[in-house]
């Protein structure tokens, strides 16, 4: 995990590339897969139809080079994944996850809440450039593939979904190892271990970091803070937007209550969402009693209580990956409201969803001080 | 089946009547669905009163009950059984309370009213939503494992000894008695107190039903009240171990002294006839009260409160015992001078001023002072330290004795793991409640007697003896079941994810993981209902049976609208 006293982000090791970066990522992987250092690898991969990706977990290395490092779209969010393979158990398997920055935050969000199982599992992030909305690449796959490999090597994230386009945590943030392409010279890519299993990897395949990743650290600093200033002048935007219980009540008026969002959220961990039980149905007479005092009822009923009861309960986790707004089918900006509430709820306890994997969630985090605010408050 | 709730509003004399409104309450109430009846009573307690309810539930053919009267604490028991006689489960009941926390307190008759009925609707919103609950019974064992062998130990040993009820005592040294065996007399009444621990440990060896480990340390309590398994080895050669079950454990380790080496002020370990109060005692024992070099000393300084300041408490004893030492010293060495250097004197209680006035006299000095240090000057020791007024003094003296504080004994933290209970002020195990529940613990069936809870004399340690006692014969009788908690958490199959948060803020560790569900489990025995877990669960799963979220949705709702 990174700690401010951790100089190992200093030091990487370079790689040159052959041909491209995806194809010399994919060597490293399939070299690991050779030394037995991984048993399989899970990774995006394009669908057999060529429209789509999906996550596969690799165990034939032949079919590597097939794994899109960086896919152009997240129609999975790989915590999902991640969660899947191991929530019953780690198994003996070793597996590489290769993964974007956010799905990383989302799986050790998952480990703290014993979703995931990681002893196993090595966590490998790149640097994101972003994904393109899940709307625009299937509307046009061919054109969405061109836009978003010639966008993403100028590092151009115009085209990305906006959640994307406000993200100030699209490198290295927690994982084992990490691959940096930001301000690596052409054909060459930075190999920097995260963390202790992380550096074993490297030690095993012969790698030493020692070489300074000052060029990448610098690239990265600039992309965060032009980042960091849009994502505040857009959320400050949404904001005067949507405060305000009229607002967010029109903002959620178009929702068709289809739960979509949850279904995709990587961090809505229960097994069965309040929202979707009974104690949300009420009989008739309950229905038109609410009716008889607000004059009217709107069915189905409780969206806005849904997205705000959603806020309560993962704002904490959330990991602002955005996939609950490339499946909201009438388009509301679900995603960048989550990522601004969450930026709100996180911040009260200086927490950072998925940083690291030794902070415990705040929720079930007791100190004494904390009431000190109520104290105070009532004085 | 249509719920047909009986609201019953007590005026209990004039306590409720004076102060709120009862017909403006009841006006208040009458008309909520559901609700088919609403009286007031004179006093519902009382068995006019009782008999009264409980016609009416039969009368009206009540669902669930509401009464508005006094505090839970006071009468809930009362009413959950007029419930009971009356044919309706005790858990279709609720108690508002309109007399402490209206009546009592709100000086405004009109607001008191409003509280009261605002309180009332909300008793009436979540009754609704009960549902009836239903007693369980377990087996369970009245055995009884009682951890060290002084004072409290042996006492708690004997009197819950029987036929039917096994004591299994385990003391970590080789022989039984504790720390009260290096006493020749106690306070205040100077007894011998050999003769009496002697017949103590006879009685004990003796007793068929107390079966003694010494040299033995407990190794494991796994289990709960009525249930504990153990396993106790001891700690000789071969290293046997032993397991068996009780019911009940108490912990009676005693306490142990201040080392004075901690800090340098007293010489203690560098000057010769320097001595703790201890040492003391056994040279008093030995009869031979003398000076490095042979001789009697002519005059002795008894210093209190050493380790008060380092320790943080006053350990109550010390004060009286350096009197005795006054005693001692009196008795055996004519016109011996003696000064007592403090900085409070605690003589509480109904004998201790009498002892103190008869204590003091004729070369028998009390000092308050300060900044006291104890140096060397030619062949005697030097005592310097500060008056009330600050002024610096010094006293010679031939022997300084050291009253230190008491301190837990070494194993006291490693037990409170073994046995799932925690370590509170200075390092003696947590009792309950500081007033109200001073030898029980967090855990159900597991007791502290004496020192162990914190600096006591003997009269103390044995009434906390009696009181264990009392607490084990009347929960755990021989052939009876145990009532365990109704009102307890329940974790949903189908909702829990298996992140094991409740496990981790569970104080009773009633929850454990079924690895091969992966699902977190309530253990219905240790559970004690507090909902922590409730709390902690991120996905619902958790819930507490009688405190569901509907029931205090609907409470609130009613108590805020």
């Amino acid at each position: 995990m990174i700690k401010s006293e951790d100089n190992s982000k200093n030091k990487c090791a370079i790689v040159s590339s052959k041909s491209d970066t995806k194809e010399s990522v994919i060597d490293f992987l399939k070299k690991a897969m050779d030394e037995g250092i991984f048993d399989a690898v899970l990774i995006p991969m394009m669908t057999p139809a060529g429209d789509s990706f999906a996550y596969v977990l690799i165990k034939d290395k032949t079919l590597l080079k097939d794994g899109a490092p960086l896919s152009p779209i997240m129609s999975v969010q790989g915590a999902k994944a991640v969660s899947s393979v191991t929530r019953l158990g780690k198994g003996k398997m070793k597996i590489a996850a290769v993964m974007r920055p956010c799905e990383i935050r989302a799986t050790v969000e998952l480990s703290k809440l014993g979703q995931t199982d990681l002893e196993n599992i090595t966590l490998i992030s790149m640097d994101c450039p972003g994904v393109l909305p899940l709307s625009d690449f299937l509307g046009d796959p061919k054109k969405g593939m061109k836009l978003f490999y010639d966008a993403a090597e100028k590092w151009d994230y115009k085209p990305m979904r906006p959640v994307c386009q406000i993200c100030d945590k699209s490198s290295m943030i927690a994982g084992d190892l990490h691959i940096g392409t930001l301000g690596a010279k052409k054909d060459t890519f930075f190999i920097i271990s995260n963390s202790q299993k992380g550096k074993n990897v490297l030690d095993k395949l012969g790698i030493d970091p020692k070489e300074s990743a000052d060029s990448w650290q610098a690239k990265v600093k600039t992309i965060t803070e032009e980042k960091h200033k849009k994502r505040e002048k857009n959320l400050k935007e949404l904001k005067s937007k949507i405060g305000g219980l009229d607002n967010l009540t029109d903002t959620f008026s178009q929702c068709i209550n289809c739960h979509n969002c949850m279904r995709v959220c990587p961090v809505c961990y229960c097994r069965l969402c309040y929202f979707d039980s009974d104690k949300v149905k009420h009989t008739s007479e309950d229905y038109l009693k609410i009716a008889e005092r607000k004059g009217s009822i709107r069915f189905l009923p409780d969206t806005t209580l849904f997205q705000m009861g959603r806020m309560l309960h993962m704002s904490i986790s959330c990991v602002s990956c955005g996939a609950c707004e490339d499946a909201c089918p009438v388009s509301i900006p679900v995603a960048q409201i989550f990522s601004m509430i969450a930026d709100e709820t996180q911040g009260l306890f200086d927490y950072v969803s998925g940083r690291d994997i030794e902070e415990p969630l705040p929720l079930i985090t007791y100190k004494e001080e904390e009431l000190n605010d109520v104290e105070d408050s009532n004085d | 089946m249509e719920k047909k709730i009986g609201v019953y509003v007590c005026e209990c004399g004039p306590n409720i009547a004076e102060k709120v409104d009862i017909d403006k309450v009841i006006n208040a109430v009458s008309s909520i669905d559901g609700v088919a009846v609403v009286e007031k009573f004179k006093l519902l307690c009382s068995g006019d009163g009782k008999k009264f309810l409980e016609d009416e539930i039969k009368k009206h053919n009540l669902t669930h009950l509401v009464v508005a009267a006094c505090s839970p604490k006071q009468h809930e028991q009362t009413f959950m059984e007029v419930c009971e006689n009356a044919g309706i489960n005790p858990y279709l009941f609720q108690l508002a309370n309109i007399r402490e926390q209206c009546a009592w307190i709100t000086e405004d008759k009109d607001e008191a009213t409003e509280k009261a009925i605002r309180l009332t609707k909300a008793a009436i919103g979540r009754v609704r939503y009960h549902s009836s609950l239903e007693k369980k019974e377990l087996e369970c064992t009245p055995n009884v494992l009682v951890i060290g062998g002084g004072v409290a130990g042996i006492e708690t040993s004997l009197q819950l000894a029987s036929p039917d009820r096994k004591i299994y005592l385990v003391e970590k040294s080789s022989s039984l008695g504790g720390l009260v065996t290096n006493f020749e007399k106690t306070f205040p009444n100077m007894s011998l107190t050999s003769d009496v621990m002697k017949q103590k440990i006879q009685s004990v060896n003796e007793n068929e039903n107390i079966k003694v480990f010494t040299d033995a340390e407990v190794e494991e309590v796994l289990g709960f009240f009525g249930n504990f398994e153990v396993k106790v080895k001891k700690r000789d050669e071969d290293k046997s171990s032993a397991e068996f079950n009780v019911g009940a454990v108490v912990l009676a380790t005693g306490s142990t002294l201040f080392d004075p080496k901690k800090t340098s002020q007293y010489g203690y370990g560098e000057l010769d006839n320097v001595v703790t109060a201890l040492e003391f005692e056994n040279m008093n024992s030995s009869g031979k009260i003398t000076l490095k070099n042979g001789k009697k000393p002519n005059s002795v300084a008894i210093i209190h409160c050493v380790g008060r300041d380092e320790t943080g408490y006053c350990s109550e004893v010390c004060c009286m015992y350096s009197l005795k030492f006054v005693r001692y010293l009196k008795d055996k060495i004519s016109n011996v001078k003696v000064s007592n250097f403090y900085s409070d004197l605690c003589i509480p209680g109904k004998t201790y001023q009498k002892f103190y006035d008869q204590t003091k006299g004729k070369h028998v000095d009390f000092i308050r002072s300060a900044d006291l240090k104890v140096t060397k000057k030619g062949d005697k020791l030097n005592i310097e330290y500060k008056d009330e007024n600050g002024s610096k003094k010094n006293l010679g003296a031939d022997m300084a004795i050291l009253a230190p504080a008491m301190e837990p004994t070494s194993d006291a933290s490693g037990l409170a793991e073994v046995a799932s209970i925690s370590i509170g002020d200075g390092g003696f195990f947590s009792e309950e409640h500081e007033k109200l529940g001073q030898i029980s613990t967090t855990t159900e069936g597991i007791y502290i007697a004496g020192c162990a809870q914190g600096p006591k004399n003997i009269s103390e340690t044995l009434v906390q003896a009696d009181a264990v006692t009392g607490k084990i014969l009347s929960s755990l009788i021989p052939g009876k079941k145990i009532e365990p908690e109704v009102k307890i958490s329940q974790i949903s199959e189908s909702f829990c994810i298996g992140c094991k948060k409740c496990i981790n803020v569970c104080s009773y560790g009633a929850i454990t993981f079924d690895e091969a569900k992966k699902i977190s489990v309530v253990n219905e025995a240790i559970c004690r209902g507090c909902g922590n877990c409730v709390a902690a669960c991120p996905s619902g799963a958790a819930t507490l049976k009688h405190f569901t979220f509907n029931q205090i949705y609907q409470e609130l709702m009613e108590a805020v609208q």
